[in-house]
């Protein structure tokens, strides 16, 4: 199912869409309860192995870029000058933030695009690890190469790290 | 999805412009809600031109839809030098601007954005109806973004959760 491929490769709706424009919202995409074999069916009869490679390759690729949180906590005993870039929205960061980090808005993205250094390092932070890679490649699509996104985003900051930043969820 | 326009939203996708809170905005608007992952939030500051209040900027965040995200990049440098009312009154399509029109199950990415543009501007217009709203649509999406501006990102601390249970 659907949801047991999402939990599996966490960056799954991404590669999807990338590449076969399948998911994105919940009104174009698939439902969690759907199988990976029902979604390749009404997309084009795509070809289920060859999804599921892509999926794979996509995840291993993400990796790289992920960074567990204990490994963010002691790089940043080490090195003061990393740019922890919070890319959830304002109420969020109001509520809950990890000390040092900075929301992302206009003048910060001008501001680390105008930079252009990869010297600095920019580690993105989301909620629960679902967007932040998304972030993290338009950084890398623009020529940054220092770029890590924090695996689990602050929701695992909080169980791994620093239980003192409470951990929460979005309500409606 | 036909291969010129996944080109289309793939370009649009690799510069997204606008993106991130504008300081000192004049106006934000927040549609959908982060909790399903299709939210969108709108920031934007006028400026006086010639006697008319026009849109001297705007700005986007967006969580989830990458087509949502595309929209919001065209729309936001399509509205500059608008009035608020002249940006209402554009179509999803017009939106859209040169990623033409969209596929139907893609129609509801635009509307997205068309909600927050609503959200943002409509104080503007003094609660007159948007024009160029969809008017035939059986009860849209648009229309739940559209009721309640505020509360759209409720954050519910874990431990108050278990306080409750």
């Amino acid at each position: 199912m659907m949801r047991e491929v999402l939990e599996l490769y966490p960056g799954a709706q991404r590669a999807l869409f990338k590449r076969y424009h399948i998911g994105g919202c919940s009104q174009c995409g698939f439902q969690p309860t759907e199988t990976l074999a029902q979604v390749c069916q009404r997309n084009g009869e795509l070809n289920v192995n060859e999804v599921l490679q892509h999926i794979r390759t996509s995840h291993e690729q993400d990796a790289k870029i992920l960074i567990e949180p204990k490994a963010l906590a002691e790089w940043l005993r080490r090195d003061t000058t990393i740019r922890l870039l919070d890319v959830r929205s304002r109420e969020e960061f109001e509520a809950v933030h990890i000390e040092g980090s900075v929301l992302m808005s206009q003048p910060m993205m001008r501001e680390i695009m105008a930079e252009g250094t990869n010297s600095r390092a920019l580690v993105i932070i989301d909620h629960e690890g679902k967007q932040g890679l998304d972030a993290a490649a338009y950084f890398m699509g623009h020529g940054l190469t220092n770029v890590r996104c924090l695996r689990g985003g602050i929701d695992a900051w909080s169980q791994e790290v620093d239980p003192k930043v409470p951990r929460y969820r979005l309500g409606s | 999805m036909n291969d010129d326009l996944q080109k289309k939203i793939t370009d649009a996708m690799a510069n997204p412009q606008n993106m991130g809170e504008l300081p000192n905005a004049d106006a934000v608007g927040t549609v959908g809600n982060s909790e399903c992952g299709e939210m969108l939030r709108m920031w934007i500051k006028y400026k006086e031109d010639r006697g008319r209040k026009i849109i001297d900027k705007a700005t986007f965040q967006s969580f989830g839809c990458e087509t949502a995200i595309a929209v919001a990049s065209l729309a936001t440098e399509l509205i500059k030098g608008k009035t608020a009312e002249e940006a209402l009154s554009m179509k999803t399509d017009q939106l859209a601007g040169e990623l033409g029109p969209l596929p139907p199950m893609k129609i509801h990415c635009a509307e997205l954005v068309q909600g927050a543009l609503r959200s943002a501007l409509e104080p503007e217009t003094e609660s007159k109806p948007a024009a160029g709203t969809p008017a035939s649509q059986s009860p849209s999406l648009l229309d739940s973004f559209s009721k309640p501006k505020e509360g759209s990102v409720k954050v519910v601390f874990l431990n108050e959760d278990k306080k409750n249970t």
